[in-house]
């Protein structure tokens, strides 16, 4: 990696006047992204504003009928968290299967959300659940949030606090892992909210997006049977020497419908 | 040797070496350091193939902390531009091997994307990364040759002005003519083209050497991997034009080698000159970027082959074309072990009375290839049991059986093949039967039943292979046992570890032999301060020759301290008789002990052996289920009977044959080096698009033993390292090939990824 200076921001606020005021700092969480991209030297930021350890973006709580998961929140505490378990147990799970154990321990949701990797598997719960991304500044809702391969609302200076999440009826999350890399090849989060079925898909396509075909089908039926003959248009997925836009477009089909079982199994 | 002393009654000897390597207590290469020592950082080249037109290194070298930089121009200047060649034998039409020059840091052209353009040598890895990124060097692209067929081809890109139709060396085996007319009677016969997949061996220990240099003495110190240090050091002298003894290499432990650790790299070739010019010691590490672009590939072989039978599913004759890649450059071992190794084995394990075979090499503008466990042996073994199971199923006859009709019958040992190996002795319907009951063979119909009624594509999988173990490049192996006066016994060896517990099973032969207890022996393992004649592990023959020399040397030392001994007790050594570490005769009262006749004077004894190949063998049957939604494969059960001889530590053998096993997986579900056919650039460069198997993979495997004794050791042992690789390429796609059949996939390439497979299916319910 290249040289860069190290900042151990005190608190929220001087992190964030410090990216103000340096346009080429990055802020460091978990590191599970930027660390990797230092290392390959993709990347030259100036600074690294270690926000890590921050009290202001701990904590997993249920606050007014919501979760609300702190952005510093890793994601192994997440998947353990009775509170998490008892509210969103879908998310629980998602976490779980986050990486592997190294990945989990540091990673943090903040840092996942943030970064918006097409194939990270936050923002398909994030999505589908209708959370709300809370910054330092203001509350931007999932829909507005995620605007395709790495990019979010986020001005450059603005930092993740924390996610709330709305408590769904019912959701689950299936995930059909890349062979080699472990992301999502294709996982999708399918949720029963308050105000209906949301369906949200990742990594097979350029950023997290919401199967509305599927959504209508599953509000008037949620099973499985709802999903047969629908599927996703290959048109416009990712297409790689791994996979094809048509494998993951099945993929989608298969593991919505896995989503679906395991909901109607609960 | 008649019983197994140390694993009597059914215990265990664990590995000793493995808290030392799991608690992160073992010294790799990188952990070397020397007072004063500098760092190294490789300019690699980004592009696949181009003329250098100008390299300009002002830049690197006014970077703070820099102390030189070296280019093409000095590798070309010291001569370090040729590399060994294990390739000694003649090809077809009395053809020699054209070795294509390799400057240590590329000179004039480069060939392959991550081949070194430069060396920068600082004060630190990091000033000398950030001053490599400073030097400017233009280039001239020329068309870029990734496909070996495309390389043969009229017209191709020229890779190297001494290799014409970038071919360096063509060789056949067997009789083309009574081949071609065992095909003309032939009933039936069986063609498939097969790609044995290129792929990265990828050890957990990153490529790294600390070079030094010695000016009292003239001597280059080089602290690096090795599978063995004598081939190490002769192809270092090779290479540099050095005498051998100039060099004198420090190894302890090496954390997985796979064959590709057995070279030596040009990059250390750079270490030197900078080493001996600057007079300070000079230590790299490679990052895993540069190990996935730059240490050996392995396999990459493509393979047309045909199987002619008679009415009776009886073989007359089987034919391969084949091509070998090998890449920009030829390794010492590439060539030789893609080679002669499938040549010697042409014939698997069946009686068919007539074979040829035709082996082009092709060099492309890819990383080189080399050995990989197996080296050559897999690929044929694949090969092989992928016609005979495709025959099968074309005929309609069973695949074991088909198999059970044509094995060389065990009274046939030994065997003379028809391209002059010889196997010495086998059990191949015994070894097969106990498969087949083990896998319950005959309960498979139901089984697939019940899968199907769960909406799953079962398949069942099966290869019989034989293979030679390796002879070794060096034609004896040497072993010394040195005894202290307090007993202890230190065994010295060439063969080096790489995970295979040498420190374990060596032992255990040592002390067996000298009938004291295993825990007064120890293990050295390419030692400079004993230097001995002996061969690299590899080819799966460490226990028969390193092994068995320890055997020879425990004797050996039994017999001249018998002479020692005998004087001490005033006694004939033939009235002296020697049991458990200690000496006595009838004729005193008084005994001596081993480490007795160590107080005087150094007690030591040196003995060497020559031993030819082993032939280990086996059956290996994988059932699989498919998830025809996903394409996801699951092996349901994967059982082995092997016939590796007498097993000395079964834990050992059973880690070898897992390992192997899984690395076999590994290639048949997904590990692939892909490059981008059009541009040269290597896709696969790091582990998030480059698929290694997770435990998860292969949960368990059913494991029985079908030794026959083999004379080739006084052990009675086979070499077994790369068995379990060697026959689980065709046993698992075999597998998932006969899950697939009833659809009318008749054939796929490895890797069996989730989408091929899928796509595979989809392809044929299109067409049903």
């Amino acid at each position: 990696m290249y040289q860069f200076h190290y900042v151990k921001a005190k608190s929220l606020q001087e992190a964030g006047e410090f990216l103000a005021a340096h346009p080429d700092a990055k802020l460091l969480a978990g590191g599970m992204t930027l660390i990797p991209t230092l290392k390959a030297r993709l990347a030259q930021p100036s600074h690294l504003v270690d926000v890590g350890g921050l009290a202001e973006l701990a904590g997993i709580e249920v606050k007014d009928g919501k979760l609300r998961v702190g952005a510093g929140a890793r994601h192994r505490e997440v998947a353990m968290s009775a509170v998490v378990r008892k509210a969103i147990p879908a998310l629980a799970e998602l976490a779980g299967v986050i990486g592997d154990p190294q990945v989990r321990n540091l990673g943090t949701m903040g840092g996942s959300v943030a970064n918006n990797d097409p194939a990270a598997d936050y923002p398909a719960a994030v999505l589908a659940l209708g959370a709300t991304v809370v910054t330092m500044r203001r509350e931007i809702p999932a829909d507005d949030f995620f605007q395709g391969m790495f990019a979010t609302a986020l001005e450059p200076d603005e930092i993740v606090v924390r996610v709330v999440f709305p408590v769904p009826k019912r959701a689950a999350y299936a995930k059909f892992p890349h062979p080699a890399s472990g992301y999502a090849m294709a996982g999708v989060f399918v949720a029963e909210n308050a105000d209906g079925v949301r369906v949200a898909v990742t990594g097979a396509g350029p950023g997290v997006f919401r199967w509305q075909e599927a959504e209508a089908a599953l509000g008037k039926n949620l099973s499985p049977a709802a999903l047969e003959g629908l599927t996703v248009e290959a048109e416009g997925l990712n297409e790689d020497m791994h996979a094809t836009r048509e494998y993951r477009a099945n993929l989608v089909a298969v593991m919505a419908k896995r989503a679906v079982a395991k909901i109607a199994g609960k | 040797m008649e019983h197994h002393l140390l694993e009597v009654g059914g215990v265990r000897v664990s590995r000793r070496e493995d808290l030392r390597l799991i608690t992160g207590a073992g010294k790799y290469a990188a952990d070397w350091e020397l007072p004063g020592q500098l760092y190294a950082h490789f300019l690699r080249t980004d592009r696949a193939h181009a003329r250098i037109v100008s390299i300009n290194v002002e830049h690197a070298l006014e970077h703070p902390g820099v102390v030189r930089v070296y280019t093409g121009a000095d590798a070309v200047r010291a001569g370090y531009v040729k590399p060994m060649t294990m390739l000694t034998f003649k090809g077809k039409s009395g053809m020699q091997v054209r070795v294509p020059e390799r400057p240590v840091l590329a000179h004039g052209h480069v060939r392959c994307v991550g081949e070194p353009v430069a060396m920068v040598v600082a004060e630190s890895a990091l000033i000398a990364q950030d001053a490599a990124e400073l030097i400017e060097v233009e280039y001239e692209e020329l068309p870029v040759v990734i496909h070996p067929e495309d390389a043969l081809a009229p017209g191709a890109p020229q890779l190297h002005e001494n290799v014409p139709g970038n071919l360096p060396f063509e060789f056949e085996a067997g009789d083309a003519a009574a081949t071609g007319a065992a095909f003309a009677k032939a009933a039936h016969v069986t063609r498939l083209k097969l790609e044995v997949t290129r792929v990265a061996p990828n050890p957990m220990e990153p490529r790294a050497c600390l070079m030094a240099y010695d000016a009292r003495e003239d001597r280059y110190t080089a602290h690096v991997h090795v599978q063995g240090v004598n081939m190490m050091r002769k192809q270092l002298a090779a290479y540099t034009g050095l005498p051998e003894e100039k060099f004198r290499i420090m190894a302890r432990d090496v954390g997985g080698a796979f064959g590709q650790r057995s070279l030596a790299y040009p990059e250390y070739c750079v270490q030197m000159l900078a080493a001996k010019d600057i007079g300070r010691p000079v230590k790299w590490v490679a990052s895993r970027s540069e190990g996935f672009a730059t240490d050996s590939h392995g396999r990459a072989n493509f393979v047309s082959g045909e199987l002619a039978l008679d009415r009776d599913g009886r073989f007359l004759g089987m034919r391969l074309d084949w091509i070998a890649e090998m890449g920009a450059y030829l390794t010492p071992t590439g060539p030789v072990s893609h080679l002669r190794n499938p040549s010697t084995c042409l014939t698997g394990v069946y009686r068919i009375p007539a074979l040829y075979g035709c082996w082009r090499t092709a060099l492309t503008n890819t990383n080189p290839i080399a050995a990989y466990r197996g080296a050559g042996r897999p690929d044929i073994a694949y090969v092989i049991e992928r016609l005979v199971s495709q025959a099968a199923a074309e005929t309609g006859v069973d695949a074991a059986e088909l198999r059970r009709r044509n094995f060389i019958p065990p009274e046939a040992f030994p065997y003379k093949t028809p391209t002059g190996s010889t196997y010495e002795i086998a059990d191949l319907p015994g070894v097969l039967e106990k498969a087949l009951k083990l896998a319950d063979w005959n309960g498979f119909r139901e089984r697939r039943r019940r899968s199907e009624r769960a909406g799953k594509l079962r398949g069942i999988g099966i290869s019989t292979v034989i293979e030679n173990t390796g002879a070794g490049l060096f034609p004896k192996d040497e072993v010394q046992i040195e005894v202290a006066a307090n007993g202890a016994v230190t065994v010295y060896s060439v063969s080096h570890s790489q995970g295979q517990g040498h420190e374990t099973s060596f032992a255990m032969i040592v002390a067996e032999t000298l009938g004291v207890p295993f825990e007064r022996v120890q293990l050295r393992q390419g030692d400079e301060e004993h230097p001995l004649f002996g061969n690299h592990t590899g080819g799966s023959r460490s226990t028969v020759g390193a092994g068995s020399a320890c055997h020879l040397a425990a004797k050996k030392l039994i017999d001249e301290g018998r002479a020692l001994a005998a004087l001490e007790l005033g006694v004939e050594p033939s009235q002296v008789e020697y049991a458990n570490g200690r000496y006595r005769t009838d004729h005193a009262e008084r005994t001596v002990a081993l480490g007795d006749l160590a107080k005087a004077k150094t007690f030591s004894v040196t003995a060497e052996g020559s031993f030819s190949s082993t032939f280990p063998n086996g059956c290996h049957i994988a059932e699989v289920e498919i998830d025809p939604a996903t394409g996801v494969t699951e092996i349901a059960s994967y059982v082995t009977v092997d016939d590796c001889g007498r097993v000395i530590n079964h834990t050992i053998v059973e880690g070898q044959m897992h390992g192997g096993v899984a690395q076999g997986a590994g290639q048949v579900f997904g590990e692939h080096v892909v490059y981008d056919r059009n541009s040269g650039q290597l896709m696969t460069g790091s582990f998030a698009d480059y698929y290694m198997p997770r435990a998860g993979l292969l949960r368990e495997i059913t494991m029985e033993e079908h030794p026959t004794p083999s004379k080739v050791s006084p052990l009675g042992v086979k070499g077994m390292g790369e068995s379990g690789c060697t026959a689980s390429l065709a046993a698992l796609t075999n597998g998932v090939l006969d899950a697939l059949r009833p659809l009318g996939v008749q054939h796929l390439d490895m890797p069996l990824t989730p989408a091929k497979v899928w796509h595979a299916i989809q392809a044929a319910q299109r067409k049903n």
